[in-house]
């Protein structure tokens, strides 16, 4: 075996070493921990939580300003406030195993959350151009199912409510996360590429 | 002689009227066939022409109080004048000195054209609509009380979508609220030169009739509060009272002095109205000298103690420093016509511009006084002793 070989050798294995290097860095990178796409929507901080005096405060507060939100626009805000705010406070009170109030909450922010297109097709059957609406509920949508998505993965995929006294209550926890999650992927495909009018 | 003076106040306020299109914002596309850019190309002469206006109108405005103080000029002669006055500036264009007039025109629309709450809903999120072009505060939430939100609902519908007429429609009502703040100066002072004060204090006549500011509204509901008052309708006074404050809040401050007055007639006492007058000027601009801790010391905000001074002019020395303030804070607007910019020297220059009139009247006050000159002069008198030692 000649010199020049051996060096060729010498060059082919440190080659090989480097491939087997970028290999290992690349499967470093995709860790087993989860990535979710981050939105950079900002949701509230959790407000009273149910049991407090506060939050009957809360409702009837929810209830007036419903009226002062008045307009597409308005009312687009008003929703979409308050669909944030029942994520956050589902989201708190799935953490606490609070699951009976947890769901109820996530059902009211889907709620809110269904009706946000319609305020936004109003407006712009009054000729508005609501191409910042449209992004601003795309980036909620985004936000939303980045939260849930996460919830999903740590909440059992079902749970017997048993309070004290009462009947118990099935709750489909995973069904129903995936449900809003469902709700939200519709609106903001629904956003990317545009209404149906 | 007095043919001469209505004629050469009518051509100065007709000037102001002509230059004040030098302004046209470049952005007003309503107005872009008569736009010129000659204020923001010709800044040194259009400052000088400023200068020279608002001389012109104090000078004006000196003389025809005199005429009036002196019975030279009867009520007759001062009906005239407040007319040329409505005249000459009705036709200026409003926003020479302050862009507030298209705020409330895009106020309005956002609540009576698309039907949005203006305290949510900020003018700047209907993108594509061509009042944004030159409207100054489209990123802000409406800063006005709701009774004007409300009223300004008046002039959009006059204006029936058409910028012009809904433009001038504006400045039709700030020209009614001026005439009738005068009329019911007239019937709270019942006297002609309390009523000149008032009317042809430039100040007063360029905030409400050329800039057409809302100020001159919640004056006047306070005014009307304050004749109520005196004719003791005590409820109607309170609805009054409670418009004004939702106009533009200041008049909040006059609270206190509502309620004194409430109580004084709920004791069958009388109430020295010359009193009430006084502690609304000192409370009107308190909250005036406090304005720079929110925004800015406005000129517009004058409107607010100027009217109650004025209904007291035995209180001679505080009405010459509130003249000579009145004329100080106009000055205000000149750095800025000048430099074109809000920031550098203009604050400062600002400052002394304002401040110096009333410096120099308070010094002529005082050195008219003996005792005040006696001490001046000893001042004087010290300085060569004390180097002679």
């Amino acid at each position: 075996m000649g010199m020049a070989q051996k060096e060729f050798r010498v060059e082919s294995l440190e080659l090989r070493m480097r491939k087997i290097f970028l290999v290992i860095l690349f499967l470093l990178a995709l860790s087993p921990h989860q990535v979710f796409a981050e939105s950079s929507y900002v949701l509230p901080y959790p407000s009273s939580m149910p049991g407090s005096v506060w939050y009957t405060l809360h409702l009837v507060q929810e209830r007036l300003e419903k009226f002062w939100y008045f307009g597409n626009y308005g009312q687009f805000s008003y929703n979409l406030k308050q669909a944030d705010k029942y994520l956050v406070e589902a989201k708190t009170l799935f953490e606490y195993k609070q699951y009976l109030l947890a769901d109820r909450a996530l059902g009211k922010s889907d709620e809110y959350f269904q009706r946000l297109p319609y305020y936004l097709e109003n407006a712009k059957k009054e000729n508005r151009d609501i191409s910042a609406k449209m992004q601003l509920l795309k980036d909620a949508s985004s936000k939303h199912i980045e939260i849930l998505t996460s919830l999903k993965k740590d909440l059992p995929d079902t749970f017997n409510w048993k309070p004290e006294r009462k009947s118990a209550t099935e709750l489909n926890l995973k069904e129903k996360i995936e449900n809003s999650i469902k709700i939200r992927e519709r609106i903001k495909s629904r956003m990317t590429y545009g209404f149906e009018l | 002689m007095k043919r001469t003076v209505f004629i050469l106040y009518g051509l100065i306020l007709l000037g102001l009227s002509f230059f004040s299109y030098a302004f046209i914002d470049p952005n007003l596309i309503y107005y872009k066939n008569i736009y010129s850019g000659f204020a923001f190309q010709n800044k040194t002469l259009v400052t000088i022409l400023y200068l020279c206006f608002i001389a012109l109108l104090f000078v004006s405005y000196l003389f025809i109080i005199k005429s009036v103080n002196r019975k030279r000029f009867n009520s007759k002669d001062v009906r005239f004048l407040i007319g040329i006055t409505c005249v000459g500036l009705f036709f200026s264009y409003p926003a020479m000195l302050s862009y507030d007039i298209f705020n409330y025109l895009t106020t309005a629309k956002v609540l009576f054209f698309h039907h949005e709450n203006p305290y949510l809903i900020m003018p700047i999120e209907f993108l594509g609509d061509p009042f944004l072009l030159f409207t100054h505060a489209a990123n802000k939430l409406a800063l006005y009380g709701p009774v004007w939100i409300l009223f300004s609902g008046v002039p959009h519908f006059l204006g029936a979508g058409n910028f012009i007429v809904t433009l001038m429609s504006f400045k039709l009502v700030a020209l009614i609220f001026y005439v009738l703040t005068v009329l019911l100066i007239w019937k709270l002072a019942k006297n002609l030169y309390v009523v000149s004060l008032f009317a042809f204090n430039p100040l007063i006549i360029l905030e409400s009739l050329l800039s057409s500011h809302n100020d001159i509204i919640m004056v006047f509901l306070v005014l009307l509060s304050f004749f109520l008052m005196q004719n003791k309708k005590y409820l109607l006074a309170l609805l009054i009272f409670g418009a004004s404050i939702l106009i533009k809040y200041a008049t909040l401050i006059l609270l206190p002095i509502f309620i004194f007055m409430l109580w004084k007639n709920y004791k069958g006492k009388d109430i020295n109205w010359k009193n009430i007058y006084y502690f609304s000027f000192l409370s009107m601009l308190i909250i005036f000298l406090l304005s720079p801790l929110r925004e800015e010391m406005y000129p517009w905000y004058a409107v607010w103690f100027l009217p109650f001074i004025f209904l007291i002019p035995e209180k001679k020395n505080i009405l010459y420093l509130s003249i000579a303030f009145s004329f100080g804070l106009l000055l205000r607007y000149a750095p800025f016509m000048y430099s074109g910019t809000h920031f550098g020297i203009t604050p400062l220059l600002k400052i002394v511009l304002a401040s110096l009139p009333v410096v120099i009247v308070g010094f002529s006050i005082l050195s008219s006084r003996p005792k005040w000159r006696n001490l001046l002069q000893l001042g004087w008198r010290k300085i060569p002793r004390l180097r002679s030692e």
